[in-house]
């Protein structure tokens, strides 16, 4: 795991913090964002006017296969830069939307929105067979699983002579028509597979700026953090992959009727190679730099044509060239190029304002208003007078092998209780969250929460029942803003699907405006206002662990999971924090904390609970457990007099 | 059902299937060094080929010398893609790297038709062309040589993993680089090692296969997919699974082919490795991925 070592806060700001509300909003850092639809205005005036400023017929026709393989692009892009997962297997797609519609089409003689269906639907489907099983593993499985399938389809085209024609191919599709129009020439496919293109763009555009897109960011940069903000990863993943083998089979399907033979060379191993280069060159997740990356490689061995029998080797050399040097991709560096030398061109002393460190000021902890959660149950009782158990634990053990990580631990949470969890290293204490959140299976025992049973349940669907978690090395997704972040809690409490994202329905756009003022309000809350659009790294350690307690705040969980939220910080920040976790307590929150920190312990705990390899052995209130010789011996040997131990 | 023939498909399936353990190996090599997937390791396979014939034929060196002379030069170009594109890389994300090795494995495949033209190449088999006769099957004496140094190769390459210091140092840095690295390792001359090594199984690969199906330059890429798969049919990053499952897919492949379609002859390996990932991911011989939070 990435580990986020504990910096000693370098920037120690003027002791207490502005009182929250009065200060004005620091302008956001200056930022060279591409305006989208400034952009894509000013990208469909191009090519409206190219066809008339090339005049050469030839040239449309490499616009257009540009045209076709950025459809695919477009698709592969969400998967690898948005979601994180490589597919080796899109020419096959491709493939498979070309051979389903022009069979279905041209052989059969379907009407072509049905032959369209027809090889969308059936594509989506065994794009859904492949993705299932494989995307359930962790690592690379689905690039094997796509290679493999691509192969199979290549030498399965070559041998159905009958349906493909075999190797010498199928001839003689007819071209697309829309409502009577027929699209037969290289102008009239340039005007109808670029307008489409613009659409979908568009489109995908939305997707990534929106609830599913940034899920999908998330997944990619922290799968084990989305989870527990409630995001269904498997799903998604599914999902998003169908998605792109869709946008390939949509192109698949125009490609054969524009160019009207189609033989099985097309959609070979290399040309999923080709489209995930296209990907990487131009800016892995940029979906401008995917249409860049579409656009160069596939000019380049036209360009290199001349070159003959050289054009393969010098392909392969500018492709090896631009992955080493330019890694991050075209677009994505020139963007970073152009903003160096903006800021240095407008470097003058007095704007050095919004300078990145400077973020990292002081942090007061927020004023708790009523409660944060309206799922808290009216135990707002004095707190450690336990009413009804928010979360059950019965003899719950779990062994890794023959190491046994929990055995037989039995303990109970209610609302509006703070229970630490403590015990020397190795416990099982950061296994015993694991376990509650869902991150892995108890070998034996139960868990309930609020009467639901928890075995077996994927992390999303506990963080969804109201289980927030933070981690022991504060994560995050380094890919969202600090306001990015934030609203990735959110996650559950909006509905929005891909095609409400991707169209911008008028009920995902409200969705998307009330959760966003909602999380305004609360980053202001707890005092991160200044920082929405700066990245997260820029946060002192003690504003990313606010961060991530804000974020799991925003499940609106009744039972927060706190994984050693002090370690690292200062006394004074940790006493802060200490004193805002408190509070949530007392708002009625259930908190289980992990924490090393005795005198936090001690000072802030209605109920300690102490492990030792693996095992409960004292379970009371902090008096009484630092008296118990149980305890004692655990932390500091058989014998040793009854000290308190600070440290473990 | 041709039922005698059983033994000729085993023979055949063993001896393609040792190849495909060599370039699994090759592939395995690189996995423990460097958690990268090589797509170069057919090029490899490609070269060592390509090389031979031309020591052979245009040099006129005996093949006892040409052998091993292109096995080491093949080495020296894994070495030198690891020294150069991999290590210059600016961005060490796992993804951009093997994307490094794409372009890599294209660029030598257009050396490779710069070099040797687009025609079909063929080394002379090493024991003469008179098949032996053993229980209905008939085999080649490559075939034999092709057993006889695959077997040679993984002893040696077993005894360099267990007993030599070296190879311990290179199963260090696979398990924990940075621990390794703390106990004076040069991560760097063992990643260098690993590539070395697997360029050199490669052009074995090739220079053991070439006699019985020919070569040209783009070949390479379905021989490095066929071990790729066989890689992961053993478990990926396991050498005894490499091994096995290289000499199971060859065998797979050709039990298909004889008795069900030799048109699907390339399918069944794939066929075969979707079925491996759906069924048991972590592989035939490779242990389940151990979850770390």
């Amino acid at each position: 795991m990435n580990a986020q070592r504990p910096d000693p806060l370098p920037h120690q700001g003027p002791a207490p913090g502005p009182s929250p509300g009065e200060a004005p909003a620091p302008n956001p850092p200056p930022r060279l964002r591409p305006q989208p639809r400034h952009a894509l205005a000013v990208l469909a005036l191009i090519l409206l006017a190219l066809p008339y400023a090339l005049g050469n017929d030839y040239l449309l026709l490499l616009f257009n296969i540009i045209a076709l393989n950025a459809l695919v692009v477009l698709g592969l892009n969400l998967l690898i830069g948005c979601a994180g997962q490589i597919s080796l297997g899109h020419a096959a797609f491709y493939g498979l939307g070309a051979y389903l519609g022009a069979i279905a089409g041209s052989t059969w003689g379907w009407p072509l929105p049905a032959a369209l269906l027809f090889a969308l639907m059936l594509t989506g489907l065994i794009g859904w067979l492949l993705a299932v099983p494989t995307l359930r593993l962790e690592g690379h499985y689905l690039v094997m699983a796509t290679l493999g399938f691509n192969i199979i389809v290549t030498i399965v085209i070559n041998q159905l002579e009958p349906f493909t024609g075999g190797p010498s191919g199928l001839a003689g599709i007819a071209p697309l028509q829309a409502g009577g129009f027929l699209i037969d020439s290289d102008r009239r496919f340039y005007f109808f597979i670029w307008g489409l293109f613009l659409v979908l763009f568009a489109a995908t555009l939305n997707l990534t700026d929106s609830r599913v897109g940034r899920a999908l960011q998330a997944i990619h940069d922290n799968e084990l953090a989305a989870g527990a903000m409630g995001v269904a990863c498997h799903r998604y993943k599914v999902r998003v992959f169908v998605l792109s083998t869709l946008y390939a089979a949509l192109a698949g399907f125009c490609y054969a009727h524009y160019v009207s033979f189609i033989s099985p060379k097309t959609f070979d191993i290399f040309y999923s190679v080709q489209v995930v280069t296209m990907v990487v060159i131009g800016g892995m997740g940029n979906l401008w730099g995917g249409l860049v990356g579409a656009a160069l490689i596939t000019a380049l061995p036209e360009l290199l044509h001349r070159f003959e029998d050289l054009h393969v080797l010098i392909y392969g050399l500018i492709l090896t060239g631009a992955l080493v040097f330019v890694p991050r991709g075209l677009v994505p560096s020139g963007l970073a190029l152009l903003r160096r030398l903006r800021d240095a061109a407008a470097a003058t002393p007095a704007t050095d304002a919004a300078d990145a460190p400077g973020v990292a000021a002081a942090w007061a902890p927020p004023a708790i208003e009523p409660a944060p959660a309206a799922a808290l149950p009216d135990s707002l009782g004095s707190p450690g007078t336990v009413l009804e158990p928010l979360l059950t634990i019965h003899n719950l053990s779990k062994h890794f092998g023959g190491l046994q990580a929990i055995h037989q631990v039995s303990m109970t949470v209610a609302s509006g209780e703070m229970v630490a969890l403590i015990g020397p290293n190795g416990a099982g204490k950061t296994t015993l969250l694991n376990i509650i959140s869902g991150l892995i299976e108890p070998s034996a025992g139960r868990l309930r929460f609020r009467g639901t049973r928890l075995e077996g349940l994927r992390p999303h669907a506990i963080a969804a029942l109201g289980i927030g978690r933070t981690f022991q090395a504060v994560q995050h997704f380094r890919h969202l803003n600090v306001l990015g972040n934030l609203l990735l809690g959110y996650h559950t409490r909006g509905r929005a699907g891909f095609l409400g994202c991707a169209w911008r329905s008028p009920a995902a756009r409200r969705e998307a405006r009330r959760i966003a003022a909602q999380a305004r309000a609360e980053l202001r809350r707890v005092g991160l206002e200044g920082t929405a659009e700066h990245s997260v790294d820029q946060l002192s350690l003690v504003q990313q662990k606010v961060l991530e307690i804000a974020r799991t705040l925003a499940l609106e969980p009744a039972l927060l999971l706190l994984d050693e939220p002090v370690a690292g910080l200062n006394p004074r920040e940790s006493e802060q924090l200490m004193e805002w976790i408190g509070q949530l307590r007392a708002a009625g929150l259930g908190i289980v904390l992990v924490e090393h920190d005795m005198n936090m312990v001690m000072r802030y705990a209605d109920r300690v609970v102490v492990l030792q390899h693996g095992a409960k052995i004292a379970d009371g209130p902090p008096r009484l457990i630092q008296r118990d010789p149980k305890v004692i011996a655990a932390y500091l040997g058989t014998g040793a007099p009854g000290e308190v131990p600070l440290e473990p | 059902m041709s039922l005698h023939l059983l033994p000729q498909f085993i023979v055949s399936g063993v001896t393609n299937g040792s190849v495909y353990a060599l370039i699994a190996l090759g592939f395995c090599l690189i996995q423990n060094a460097t958690g990268l997937v090589n797509f170069a390791q057919g090029d490899f396979v490609m070269l060592g080929a390509m090389i031979a014939v031309s020591l052979y034929q245009a040099w006129g060196l005996a093949l006892p010398i040409a052998f091993p002379l292109a096995v080491i030069s093949v080495a020296i170009i894994g070495m030198l893609l690891e020294r150069g594109p991999i290590r210059w890389s600016r961005n060490r994300d796992v993804l951009t790297l093997v994307m490094v090795t794409v372009g890599a494995s294209i660029s030598l495949r257009g050396a490779g038709m710069v070099i040797w033209g687009k025609g079909e190449r063929m080394l002379p088999a090493f024991g003469g062309d008179t098949p032996i006769l053993i229980q209905g099957a008939a085999i080649m004496p490559q075939t034999l040589w092709i057993l006889g140094i695959s077997c040679l190769v993984l002893s040696a390459l077993f005894i360099f993993y267990r007993f030599t210091l070296v190879g311990k140092a290179m199963r260090a840095v696979a398990d924990n680089p940075y621990g390794a690295r703390l106990i004076g390792i040069s991560e760097r001359r063992m990643v260098a090692l690993a590539f070395a090594m697997s360029g050199a199984m490669g052009a074995l690969a090739g220079i053991l296969i070439t006699p019985l199906t020919g070569m040209n330059y783009s070949a390479g890429l379905m021989l490095g997919l066929k071990g790729f798969a066989g890689a992961i049919l053993g478990g990926y990053g396991s050498t005894p699974g490499a091994v096995l499952g290289g000499l199971l897919l060859g065998v797979l492949e050709a039990l298909g082919a004889g008795f069900i379609s030799s048109a699907y002859k390339d399918a069944f390996a794939f066929l075969v490795l979707l079925a491996i990932l759906f069924v048991k991911p972590a592989g035939l011989f490779g242990a389940e991925p151990a979850k770390r939070l």
